[in-house]
Parts: C-alpha cells; sequence; structure tokens
C-alpha cells in the first residue's frame, strides 16, 4: 500500500525518473500523518494534470479540510488521491481528473488473484509469479486504455465491439519470428545482461543460446516465439555427431522449451520451432555458418542429411511423449509441406513419421506452402508470408526476423444484431469496426516507437540494438494484425443460415471475409504500414464477446451465442471456422474452411478432433498429401485427447472421467484448446462449452 | 446402373481412415448375415435392416464422382456383402469409374469370393475369423452351424490368391483368452498377417454386452505381437 509520503517524494527530486530510488524509499517510509504537507498535493495537481496553481491550491485546502474534520488517524496517498479526485469533478475538471487517477487493484481482487487461478490464457499456471503477472497486467491495462488510446478506441473495447488483445502487455509488440543465424553469427550480446558469450562452438551452447534468447524475447513481447528452419540452422553444428548425440540434443531442446515454467509469470514461452525434411529453396545456396559463427565454407543446401537427422529425432521424441507420455505443449513443431518436400528423398518415410505422431500425440503442424510461397509460422497459427525483400534477406539469414505489434479483433455477431438483416448497414457497420482497429493499431504504434525512441537507456533497449546494422526490431517491417471472431454466427445471424448448412452461407461469408481483406490493403496504402487479417486464436475472446453481446443484446444474442446459455459456457465459434459440432466429415471441414484462407494472409488452421481414435499413419499422411494438392488450406493439425492420472501419472486416450489404471477421479484431461494443447483444468467456461460440443468425427477415424 | 437401383444399402462412411490402412475410402454397409456373433458391432444391420433406412445408390455415386480425388476406394461391408446376389456387379460398376475396391466378409461364400478374386474385381480382401478354426469354437461364436468348412475354403482361396489381403479377428473379453487367440494365428499357418480388433460395445448385437469392458490397449498389442511372431515363423 502506498503512503502519503510516497506522494512527497515523487515531486522532488523533480526530475526523478527511475522507478527503483521511490520504490526503495517507500519501503523505508512510515505511514503515518507525519510529514503532512498540503503542497504536496498542489504539486501533483500542477505537475501531473496541469490543474492551474490556484485552483489546485483551492482544492488542496478543501481536501486537508476533510481530512482533518474525519479526525482520521492515518490517511493514505491513494484515499488523498481519490479525495482530490472527487474535488476535481465537482470543479468540472474531468480532463484533468483522467490525467490524475490512480490506476491500482481492489484489495478484494489481489485475495483472489493470489488464491484463485487465472482462466483467461491456459498458459499461465497458479503461483506468486503467476500472480505478479496478472497484477502488472492488471495495471498495464488501464494505463492502456487512459493513456494509449483514445476514449473511442478504449470503450469500444471495453463494449465488446472489438478486442485489443494483450493490453497487459501494452509496451511490448505482440510476436516475434526470427533466425537462429542472429544467435550464431553475434553470440548472446544482450543490453542489460551482465556478460557477453562469443559465438557458441557446440551444439549444446548454441541450445542454450537459443533458449536464453527466447526468454529474453519473451520479456519483450506479448506472444509467441518463432524460429525459422530450426533442423537446417542446428546442423553445420551436428556433422559428425552420432545418432545418439542427435537425439540426445533433440530431447533437450524439447524440454529445455516444454519445461521453461520459470520464466516470466510462470509462464512456458509460447515457442514454434519451423521444421523442414528438405532444405527450403530460399537456403539452397547460402553460406552455412557453423561452430564459432564462422562460415563454414559449405551452402546449406549440403546440410541435408544432418538437418534430416535433427528433425527425425525431435519427432521421435515427440512420439515418446514426456515423462508420464503426455503431449509436449512446447515447443510446437510446424513442418512445412512444400512441393520440394515430395522431390527430397526419404519423403514418404518423414510423412509417415511426423503422421505417426499426429496420431498418437497430435504434436504435428502441417504448414502448406504451394507453389512458391515460403513463409515463417508461429503463434497459434500467425504466419508470415516472405516477400521480396524477406527473400534477399535469406541470403544473409541472420536478418531474418519478423513482428506483428498488435492484434485487434473485430466482433462479427455483433454486427449482425446491430444490421438487422440490411447488407448496406452490415457493410457500413464492418468498416466502421474495421477503421477504429486500425486506429488502434495507430495508437499503439506511435506509443511502441516512443518507446524505442529513447533507444539504449530506454525499456525497449533490446529491440533496438542493431548488432547487424538494423534495430532487432524494424519497426518499418512489422505487421498490424486484424482478426475475427464468430463468422459462422454473424452469417446465421444475417442470412438465417450458418456456414456449414448451406452454398450461399458460405458465399456471403467469404463476401464478408473479402471486404475486410480489401479493407485492409485500402489501410495499407493509406498508411504505409501492413495491415493483415489473421484468425484470431480467440481463447478467451469468443467467450468475451458472447458473454458481453448475451447482455447488451440479450433477445437477439442468446438465439446464437453457441453452448450453455444457462450455465453460462458460452462461446462464439472462432474466426472462419465452421461450427465446431458440425458433422461433415474431415474432407469436407478442411476444404470448406481452407476457401477463407488465401483471404487471411497472416496465417489459419484447420482443427480436427480425434478424440480417442488414432488413425493409421498411412491414412493420415494420404490425407495430408490431398489437402495440399487439393485444397487451399494452410495449416492443419490433428487433435487427440488424452486423460492424465494425477494418482498413478498415466496417461491415456480419450477423456475420462476416472483412471482406467488406478481408479483414481484425480484426472485431468489433455487437448488443444485453440492452436495448443494445455490442461483442460485451467480453460475459461466459454472453451469448456465449446469442448463439450467438439465433433470428434469418429465415424471417420474409428471403427 | 438402373438394375442396381433396387439395391439395399444401409449405411454408408463418406471418408474412412480406417478400413484400409493407408487409403481414404468409403465404405458401403450391406443389411443382413449369417453370423450371430453375439459381441458384433454392428447389431442393428443383422437383425432389423428394415429399421434402417435405405440410401440411394445414386446418392452414393454422385458423392464418389464429387471427390474422386480424395477417395481412392470403396469398402464393401456390412453385415454380410457377399449375401447380396448383385454384388459382383456393383464392384465392378465401382471398379470401372476408376475406384479401388475392398470386400469385408466372414468367409461363408468361398464361391462368389473366387469368382470376385479370379474376375480381377477386389484390391483387397478383410477376411474375419472369428475363433480357432475348430467346429466347437467357431459354432458357438457365430451360432451358425456347419461354415466351418466353407471358413476353412475361403482362407485357402485368400492365402493361394496374389490379392492383397489380411485376417482379422476381434478380441471380446470373456469369449477370447490368449490361449484362443494364439491358436487362431497357428490355424493360420501361412498367413501374412492377422489384425487383432479390440470388441467395440457400441450397437453391439447382444445388448447384454453393452457394459463389458473392452480390453486394455496394451493387452491388445501384446496380442499382436505374439500373433506376428507366430505367423512369422
Amino acid at each position: 500500500m502506498g503512503s502519503l509520503v510516497e506522494l512527497k517524494e515523487r515531486q522532488a527530486p523533480v526530475d526523478v525518473h527511475e522507478t527503483t530510488d521511490l520504490t526503495l524509499f517507500v519501503r523505508t517510509s512510515s505511514e503515518n500523518l507525519t510529514g503532512w504537507d498540503r503542497q504536496k498535493i498542489v504539486d501533483a495537481m500542477v505537475r501531473e494534470a496541469d490543474v492551474p496553481s490556484d485552483v489546485a491550491n483551492r482544492i488542496s485546502l478543501e481536501v486537508e479540510d476533510i481530512i482533518v474534520k474525519a479526525g482520521i488517524k492515518f490517511v493514505t496517498a491513494p484515499l488523498i488521491r481519490e479525495l482530490v479526485d472527487a474535488k476535481l469533478i465537482e470543479c468540472g475538471l474531468e480532463e484533468a481528473r483522467k490525467k490524475h487517477t490512480r490506476l491500482g487493484v481492489p484489495l478484494y481482487d489481489v485475495d483472489q488473484m493470489i488464491l484463485h487461478p487465472n482462466k483467461e490464457n491456459a498458459n499461465v499456471p497458479h503461483c506468486p509469479e503467476a500472480t505478479n503477472l496478472t497484477l502488472a497486467e492488471g495495471i498495464k491495462k488501464e494505463y492502456a486504455l487512459l493513456k494509449v488510446f483514445t476514449a473511442d478506441v478504449g470503450d469500444a473495447h471495453m463494449r465488446g465491439d472489438i478486442h485489443l488483445h494483450d493490453l497487459g502487455f501494452i509496451d511490448r509488440p505482440y510476436c516475434s519470428g526470427q533466425s537462429l543465424e542472429y544467435i550464431k553469427r553475434f553470440g548472446l550480446s544482450l543490453p542489460n545482461s551482465l556478460s557477453i558469450a562469443k559465438p557458441a562452438r557446440q551444439p549444446e551452447v548454441l541450445l542454450a543460446h537459443m533458449v536464453k534468447f527466447a526468454a529474453a524475447l519473451q520479456s519483450h513481447f506479448a506472444g509467441a516465439i518463432g524460429w525459422d528452419a530450426v533442423n537446417l540452422f542446428f546442423a553445420p553444428y551436428l556433422e559428425g555427431r552420432s545418432d545418439r548425440e542427435v537425439k540426445q540434443l533433440a530431447q533437450m531442446l524439447i524440454y529445455e522449451f516444454s519445461q521453461q515454467a520459470v520464466a516470466r509469470g510462470g509462464q512456458a514461452i509460447f515457442t514454434d520451432i519451423n521444421l523442414y525434411w528438405e532444405v527450403p529453396k530460399h537456403f539452397e545456396n547460402v553460406p552455412a555458418i557453423g561452430p564459432g559463427g564462422e562460415f563454414t565454407g559449405k551452402t546449406y543446401g549440403e546440410y541435408e542429411k544432418d538437418a534430416q537427422r535433427f528433425v527425425w529425432a525431435l519427432f521421435d521424441v515427440y512420439k515418446e511423449g514426456d515423462g508420464t507420455g503426455r503431449p509436449f505443449f512446447f515447443p510446437k513443431p510446424l513442418v512445412h509441406i512444400t512441393e520440394k518436400l515430395f522431390r527430397t528423398e526419404g519423403w514418404q518415410d518423414f510423412l509417415h513419421h511426423i503422421c505417426d505422431v499426429a496420431s498418437e500425440k497430435g504434436t504435428t503442424y502441417f504448414v502448406f506452402d504451394r507453389g512458391e510461397t515460403a513463409k515463417i509460422s508461429e503463434c497459434c497459427r500467425l504466419s508470415f508470408k516472405l516477400n521480396a525483400s524477406d527473400i534477399e534477406d535469406a541470403k544473409s539469414p541472420w536478418k531474418m526476423r519478423f513482428s506483428a505489434l498488435q492484434n485487434v479483433t473485430v466482433n462479427l455477431p455483433r454486427l449482425g444484431y446491430r444490421s438487422k438483416g440490411n447488407d448496406t448497414a452490415l457493410f457500413n457497420n464492418l468498416r466502421t469496426m474495421m477503421e477504429l482497429a486500425v486506429k488502434a493499431h495507430l495508437q499503439k504504434k506511435y506509443f511502441i516507437e516512443s518507446l524505442l525512441a529513447l533507444g539504449d537507456t530506454g525499456p525497449l533497449a533490446l529491440l533496438t540494438m542493431s548488432t547487424d546494422g538494423s534495430p532487432y526490431l524494424r519497426m518499418h517491417r512489422a505487421s498490424y494484425l486484424i482478426g475475427m471472431v464468430g463468422l459462422n454466427e454473424l452469417v446465421k445471424i444475417h442470412t438465417g443460415e450458418g456456414l456449414q448448412e448451406s452454398k450461399q452461407a458460405i458465399k456471403f461469408g467469404l463476401k464478408v471475409i473479402s471486404e475486410m481483406s480489401l479493407l485492409c490493403k485500402k489501410y495499407s496504402e493509406m498508411y504505409n504500414m501492413h495491415f493483415v487479417l489473421e484468425q484470431t486464436p480467440a481463447e478467451s475472446t469468443a467467450y468475451r464477446f458472447a458473454k458481453l453481446d448475451l447482455r447488451d443484446y440479450r433477445d437477439h444474442a442468446q438465439n446464437f451465442v453457441r453452448g450453455d446459455v444457462a450455465t453460462g459456457h458460452i462461446y462464439y465459434t472462432n474466426s472462419t471456422c465452421l461450427p465446431v459440432g458440425s458433422n461433415e466429415n474431415p474432407i469436407e471441414r478442411v476444404r470448406t474452411e481452407g476457401l477463407f484462407h488465401p483471404l487471411i494472409e497472416a496465417g489459419s488452421i484447420t482443427h480436427i478432433w480425434l478424440g480417442e481414435s488414432k488413425p493409421a499413419k498411412e491414412s493420415l499422411s494420404n490425407f495430408v498429401i490431398k489437402v495440399f494438392r487439393e485444397t487451399q488450406n494452410d495449416q492443419i493439425a490433428f487433435s487427440p485427447e488424452f486423460t492424465n492420472c494425477l494418482a498413478c501419472g498415466r496417461t491415456v486416450r480419450g477423456l475420462q472421467p476416472t483412471c482406467p489404471h488406478c481408479g483414481s477421479d484425480k484426472v485431468d484431461g489433455i487437448t488443444r484448446i485453440t492452436g495448443y494443447f494445455t490442461k483442460i483444468s485451467s480453460w475459461n467456461k466459454g472453451k469448456i462449452g465449446e469442448l463439450r460440443e467438439r465433433n470428434r468425427n469418429k465415424g471417420f477415424f474409428a471403427k | 446402373m438402373e438394375s442396381l437401383a433396387s439395391l439395399s444399402i444401409k449405411g454408408f462412411i463418406e471418408a474412412s481412415f480406417v478400413d484400409w490402412p493407408g487409403k481414404l475410402c468409403s465404405v458401403i454397409f450391406f443389411p443382413r448375415c449369417n453370423f450371430r456373433c453375439r459381441y458384433c458391432h454392428n447389431g442393428p444391420l443383422v437383425t432389423k435392416p428394415d429399421m434402417l433406412e435405405d440410401i440411394q445408390f445414386s446418392h452414393i455415386m454422385a458423392y464418389l464422382q464429387r471427390e474422386r480425388a480424395w477417395i481412392d476406394g470403396v469398402c464393401f461391408s456390412g453385415g454380410e456383402a457377399t449375401l447380396q446376389p448383385q454384388l459382383p456387379e456393383i464392384i465392378a460398376y465401382i471398379k470401372a469409374q476408376g475406384f479401388l475396391t475392398k470386400l469385408d466378409t466372414n468367409g461363408s461364400n468361398p464361391e462368389l469370393l473366387k469368382r470376385l478374386i479370379d474376375d480381377r474385381l477386389v484390391d483387397y480382401v478383410a477376411m474375419d475369423v472369428k475363433a480357432a478354426l475348430d467346429e466347437r469354437s467357431y459354432c458357438a461364436i457365430t451360432q451358425s452351424a456347419r461354415v466351418l468348412d466353407r471358413v476353412k475354403e475361403s482362407i485357402k482361396i485368400l492365402m493361394d490368391s496374389p490379392v492383397e489381403h489380411e485376417f482379422r479377428l476381434t478380441v471380446v473379453p470373456s469369449y477370447h483368452g490368449s490361449e484362443e487367440i494364439l491358436q487362431v494365428a497357428r490355424d493360420l499357418n501361412g498367413a501374412s498377417r492377422l489384425r487383432i480388433q479390440n470388441f467395440n460395445p457400441a450397437s453391439v448385437l447382444d445388448s447384454s454386452l453393452q457394459s463389458l469392458k473392452p480390453f486394455d490397449d496394451v493387452l491388445i498389442n501384446s496380442f499382436q505381437q505374439q500373433v506376428d511372431d507366430i505367423l512369422a515363423h
């Protein structure tokens, strides 16, 4: 709790900017009225909120009067501030009150946070570190809404017209994808770090650098940290190493990332590793960097065999699962399926191998790069398509890094409630929301730029380091994501039929997404920024929008939100997906959902729920090839379900109420929540509602 | 195709990942069976096919034409497919459309099986073997008398033929102990593959078996391993 003395210290000396001194001072301060100095109140009003000094003086006298009259023995800084704020309102100084406001958390809420888990993000555990994260997020969220965004944007978020993702991480970009080449070439030299490491000589050391760099990036980005072509870039370090050593390294890599529950907020780093069986075309003739950061004199094309040994070993480890046979949650392996794959020796065995893992553990993600497309994928589905200048960068791959600055999601069903079946109204409303999303992006961009401008003494020093001649975060190349939730429900509200019900419904859905995609292009030209659509993973947004619509549009919304209205397990269908419970076969699902994927430049995924079934690897592989050849689908994953017994530690397939081995009811279910695996006990109510309705495709995958 | 319009088809899976190893196939289910295995997992198809709706053959063909890029083949299953007098005709028709064909059978119709193989109408045959090949075991499980010789003849036809095939044994707790299972493998001496399938209590013919718990997966794997070892020698 803050004290009056905290207030006193804040204004003298005037130019104290470091939080450290203040915190230290508060710790040693006593919390009583000694040292009451009315002038401090005046100074704060003048300095923080530009209140004219005569007005400030009058208000301070009135506040002092209240405190004296109340005969309170102890007064705290927050109380004085609230009293001052009340007076500012009385004087009609609303703008000044906003500037003078105090951000904080009620005692009760802190109590709840410390005692109960946070379910907004299933990747946050319940522990003191996590509480710190939640508290900090809470304050930064308020800060963002008051300080970074204008009131119209903030209010639209609060109302649930749009969702501004990761507001609690307002002072960081959204996510980052990069290449190992950066640390291979330059070693690990981070601003603020106590020592500097030269480029690694051993694969184990390179791995250690990778893990540490990922952790450093996690504390500078809100979301996923992705790595390009990991098996290929490790390959020069694996020459001459035995298969056993390679397997050991694969095991280390996976365990290092899957057990990182000691990093920020006790959260595992949301890590993606992009993997290839072939040497991707754009790296074939690139000079390889090996031990010590030296060029080896060979090109990456010559490291195909070692890269293949490594990726094979990684999937051997994925197949085994963790110590109790559970699937690994992170790092997520994203395997690129390309034309070249099918021309590369051994592709069939490799495809069977990764399909075997998909059937047994579900871990594999199949990312389809058709034609000349090349991309790096991360997060729940985000991908960056490589353009001409990226391909140019590929010649010096340490330069390759990609970032999205923020994600803003539009609540599509709400547009339906508001437009009352009128096309013109709907598309006008859609444009208004997109404009609001763009405005939010401009405001966040402005804020991040102001932090970056502080350079190597600023909070984002890591992102301004220019080891290779340009800053780590290259702002001019950042993407700005616009997502969507509930296309299926919007189409149903507007046309009377859901996406799975008729061709017309699909056609109308495509019209909506095309319009969004066109608007992105238009705004990109207008602002010279890269606005792109992404399928929002919507782990909590699908629940939040449904809940807010049920509150504000109840009569209408109760017919359209999915799940169980009575128990509050409600949700909207994610992004452009078909409803999770609809019973079309997997071919139909990948094809129909795939129709939307080309319009969504920054990434899409189709989930195929497997439940208990374990289809043969040969059949899955057959299917994957056809998805590549016959559809426009961007990415697929097969999601099985598991039950992990907390009593005997064993893991079995399917969601079981009790452990089939020891009979204990202390079990936890595991499956994909959105784009990643987690324990079901950590899910929010909306996703639980969704889980109950998922179609496990039993007729297709099991006898 | 007109003559096939009267065909009785009672079930259709558009895209199965499990009925044909390595293939994506559609599955056609015919009604009726001459066996009465109490643990049959397609009970209604066997005992009360008339209660099930007919699926139009034209509807199936339209689907297959549309999905020919995806569907490698069609599996003919049941009930017992070889009870359909029009079976060769329908298989020939679908094969002529460019699809691979697979037959699921209980082996009780060796004449038809031989004809389908000789006429090169089937690309794959999966034949159920229900129990050890002695009269008493077979009769007890299938509740049908005098079928063993016909089943044995079908086994011989398959083993002597070039057509790709597998034998399947559905194992049911309290019906099949590990000794019975291994005996089936020994009786199939010379066969290339015997697949062990676990009992599935859903839609089981004898509803008293609904509560019967299938074997643990670990046990199934171990049966499969032992069976593979026997067949390899």
